[in-house]
């Protein structure tokens, strides 16, 4: 089922985009294990894989963001490009991209978003007039000829996200129609990464008419997406990597979904030999018998549209769903760090409405939150150990109306032996961490609380294998002294190893569990297919 | 396609036409943005209708409104410096004693060692635009807080210009200079007003219609954004600093005009008034953005303000109060302003 072939036969001028062995490692770990890509001009390819497959790598090689390792080669319409692409200056070799957060600056207006490339001046250029007319008028004619209706004077920030989107995409390609009057009016290539995960689904519609007219331009698409739906709306090619290789390249017509999600999730049996050694999730599951600790109904907000479930003490409840599904926000709503529209939760002590919850409160009513960022919410870098491991502690270490700084390192370097933080010495800053100790010590601070709810979001993320097993292992033995454990991770491997339920979360609702037992690819297919079918009915209902 | 553009009430029409928000049509004034867009007109029209009712003999007359034109020129002038800097995300806060210090060297060099007040100009104008260098090179190449350099730097400015004529006033100099700011009219107005209305227009064509305007808003609204955009954000920021440090100086010169001598000391309510006025033009004219008209007109509604309470029998401590007191409301409208597009933002986002 090679689609190589088939491209043979399409245009006759060189390929927009032909990359052959890129590869890239990261402190021993191979991501990327020379790739090969091409991308026709006038051609949909699509770009599967989960995370950690090597998707995002290959784009940010791509962008300049990473440098490949020697060996690798870049094309662009014919024309080798030295690697690494220059940072920042990817549109003067032809590519240009969008990203998941659309790089607008929302509270200026759609025209001077649009031409914002165009203010890269030098000199006397700098002070050279802007006629604000006139660019109004260009804009117009660029999103008549996209067949998109913006109003060039419309503020970005109060469009829809859709629009937002459109508004981006155009931008885009516009740089590209200028790479192409230097190069002999051919070429380029617009590289979409995740652009529809945030958009609602009946939505879509604009930004694949969009696409289709961008192509029809003729230039090369490059479409990386979690989105079954619309890679067959829109693209003729996928191509799936996994583990960092390519493992399919295939036309979009002549597979069937079901083909395509086995080629994204793959069977590895060499791993599943080694989760069965560590993993108690398939044999042991049963209905949970511990009382109900957090009862919650109908929750919105964020992009959590109706959420009701119930967590029971001594289990690890896992939410499996694809970005932008909902999931991701959960854990924040029912921390009361987000604001809710809707629904409400049952504590033990108290129970009341998601909007009146707040953070100071979550944690008085023995909640804790292991946020995924740890960077931006989790610790603060420049601090030591002791104080990310005891800051929700700091009362127990007041004597006399002194805070003791040696009783909290003294205290903190005992816990850093009770969860095998290396190195063994609290006084260092966080920075001096790697990712999984800094995690462990941001586990730490929350256990020592002893919680009766723990919400994790992708409490493992940026974390060596090694520490993962411990915190894999830790948090049994927590939910074994009866803590209930919400784990919300896109990484379905991890959810198969620890949960004992699965929920499955897609467009913003639970759209069922995943009876045992669980494998990755298993979660895999079944998150995909329940994405696809929500997206379905979602179109059926507003059309 | 006709669900694309968000039409919520505060929305642009379609048609914005060119873009200039003086509306004609009883529609577009009850639009929700213009309405924002001319509060403070209003209520600065407000407060001219009370004024002159309470003291029509004092207050509404042409002279005193002259006198106030060319009394604040110094502060109109002065907060043109912010406005770059503070569409970049910058504060400088140093400004002030910029001002005051150039405004002692130009006499210094005129009166205490007998240059000419042409030569004495040029080189305090040179030594705001070096002393805006020194600061943006600061902020930029080791990549500090603004805020605690420009408040730094301010301290050394002040204490120069106390070591200078040692501590004293520096009286008499070259009456040229008074007579080109405060004694030719135009209009009946003193000169140095004009000045200030020529570098309003410039700083709004610079903000509005420029390249270099455009990348301060974007550096201004995402340092990623704009690094993405091909731009060179530490230039943008160093640059911003030069012309501050030039206005600033200018409006140094001009103080030395208006006075006729020049006195080092403390210029913390100079600071503050002009801060009020760039917050208070930020709700206004362009809400949203650090504008020029907006700024100027802020200084005049501030000084009007102050003027009519004087004249009501008020002391000169409301002056320090009333700045105080504006400058928080006005800071506080602007968040409220940011705010609430925001929370539209991010209700569409959620529906």
């Amino acid at each position: 089922m090679s689609a190589k072939e088939q491209t043979a036969s399409g245009p006759a001028g060189p390929p927009a985009l032909l990359a052959s062995n890129l590869a890239k490692s990261f402190g021993g770990v191979r991501a990327l294990k020379g790739v090969d890509l091409v991308v026709d001009a006038g051609e949909v390819v699509a770009l599967l894989g989960e995370n950690g497959s090597g998707k995002s790598t290959l784009v940010k090689i791509l962008s300049g963001y990473h440098a490949p390792e020697p060996g690798g080669t870049l094309a662009m319409n014919g024309a080798t490009v030295p690697l690494p692409v220059p940072l920042g200056q990817a549109r003067t070799v032809g590519l240009s991209f969008v990203y998941q957060d659309l790089g607008l600056a929302p509270d200026l207006r759609v025209v001077e978003n649009l031409f914002v490339g165009h203010r890269v001046t030098r000199g006397a250029g700098s002070m050279s007039p802007i006629r604000w007319g006139a660019e109004r008028e260009r804009a117009r004619e660029i999103f008549a000829r996209y067949g998109v209706e913006l109003d060039p004077s419309a503020q970005v920030g109060r469009l829809r996200p859709t629009s937002q989107a459109l508004l981006a995409i155009v931008r885009a390609t516009e740089e590209l129609q200028e790479y192409r009057h230097g190069h002999e009016h051919s070429g380029g290539v617009l590289v979409l990464d995740e652009p529809t995960v945030f958009l609602p689904e009946h939505e879509k519609v604009f930004l694949f008419d969009l696409v289709r007219r961008v192509a029809g331009e003729g230039f090369g698409v490059l479409f990386v997406s979690h989105d079954m739906t619309a890679v067959r709306e829109i693209a003729r090619r996928a191509v799936v990597l996994r583990d960092g290789a390519e493992v399919g390249d295939v036309l979009v017509t002549e597979t069937s979904d079901a083909d395509l999600i086995e080629l994204v999730s793959g069977h590895r049996l060499d791993r599943a030999t080694i989760e069965q050694a560590t993993s108690y999730g398939s044999d042991t599951v049963t209905e949970p018998v511990g009382p109900v600790v957090l009862s919650v109904s109908g929750a919105r907000g964020g992009r959590v549209r109706d959420v009701s479930f119930e967590l029971h003490a001594g289990e690890i409840l896992g939410v499996a769903g694809l970005l932008g599904a909902g999931s991701e926000d959960l854990p924040y709503l029912l921390f009361g760090d987000m604001a809710s529209v809707g629904g409400s939760v049952r504590l033990p002590d108290w129970s009341g409405e998601i909007a009146e919850l707040t953070p100071s409160r979550a944690i008085a009513l023995g909640v804790a939150l292991v946020p995924a960022d740890r960077k931006q919410h989790g610790a603060v870098a420049e601090l030591p150990v002791a104080h990310n491991m005891l800051s929700l502690a700091l009362r127990n270490f007041v004597r006399n109306g002194f805070l003791r700084i040696d009783r909290m390192i003294g205290t903190a370097n005992q816990r850093t032996a009770t969860y095998d933080v290396r190195p063994r010495d609290a006084s260092l800053n966080m920075a001096a961490l790697s990712g999984g100790n800094q995690q462990k010590v941001v586990l730490a601070r929350w256990l020592e609380r002893d919680p009766g709810v723990l919400l994790l979001h992708e409490p493992t993320q940026g974390v060596d294998v090694a520490t993962r097993h411990q915190i894999y292992e830790l948090m049994r033995a927590r939910a074994a002294k009866g803590a209930a454990i919400l784990w919300v991770s896109t990484d379905f491997d991890e959810l198969a190893t620890v949960s004992q339920r699965i929920l499955l979360c897609a467009n913003g609702r639970i759209a069922g569990s995943i009876a045992p037992p669980y494998s990755r690819d298993r979660i895999t297919s079944e998150v995909y297919s329940a994405t696809a079918r929500g997206a379905a009915r979602e179109v059926s209902t507003v059309s | 396609m006709t669900t694309n553009v968000e039409t919520p009430e505060h929305s642009v029409p379609p048609s914005a036409g060119n873009g200039q928000r003086t509306s004609s049509g009883l529609a577009r004034i009850l639009n929700g943005r213009v309405a924002e867009a001319s509060l403070l007109p209003f209520a600065f029209l407000l407060v001219i209708v009370g004024f002159s009712v309470a003291r029509p003999a004092t207050f509404f007359q042409w002279s005193n409104f002259t006198s106030i034109f060319g009394l604040n020129s110094v502060e109109f002038i002065l907060v043109m410096a912010l406005l770059v800097p503070l569409t970049n995300g910058d504060l400088d806060l140093s400004v002030a004693e910029l001002s005051g210090m150039t405004s002692v060297l130009v006499g210094w060099l005129n009166v205490n060692h007998g240059w000419g007040i042409v030569p004495a100009i040029l080189a305090g104008l040179a030594v705001g635009v070096l002393c805006g260098a020194l600061t943006g090179f600061i902020v930029v190449w080791f990549d500090v807080n603004p805020f605690i350099v420009t408040l730094a730097m301010g301290s050394v400015y002040d204490g120069i210009a106390l070591w200078l004529p040692n501590q004293l006033t520096v009286a008499g100099i070259a009456p040229q200079l008074t007579q080109w700011t405060v004694l030719h009219h135009i209009l009946g107005i003193p000169l140095d007003f004009w000045y200030g209305i020529a570098l309003m227009l410039i700083m709004f064509y610079v903000l509005t219609f420029t390249p270099f305007g455009q990348r301060a808003l974007f550096v201004g609204q995402s340092r990623e954004v704009a690094r993405l955009s091909g731009f060179r954000v530490s230039s943008t920021r160093f640059w911003a600093f030069v012309v501050a440090g030039l206005i600033a100086a200018i409006s140094g010169v001009i103080n030395d005009g208006v006075l006729g001598s020049a006195t080092p000391g403390n210029q913390g309510t100079l600071l503050l008034s002009v801060y009020a006025a760039a917050f208070l033009g930020f709700t206004t004219i362009q809400p949203g953005r650090f504008n020029a008209i907006g700024a100027g007109l802020s200084v005049f509604f501030l000084a009007i303000a102050v003027n009519g309470m004087n004249l009501l029998g008020a002391q000169t401590y409301i002056q320090s109060l009333f700045y105080g007191v504006f400058l928080v409301l006005a800071v506080v409208a602007s968040r409220v302003i940011n705010r609430r597009r925001a929370a539209a933002a991010v209700a569409r986002g959620a529906g």
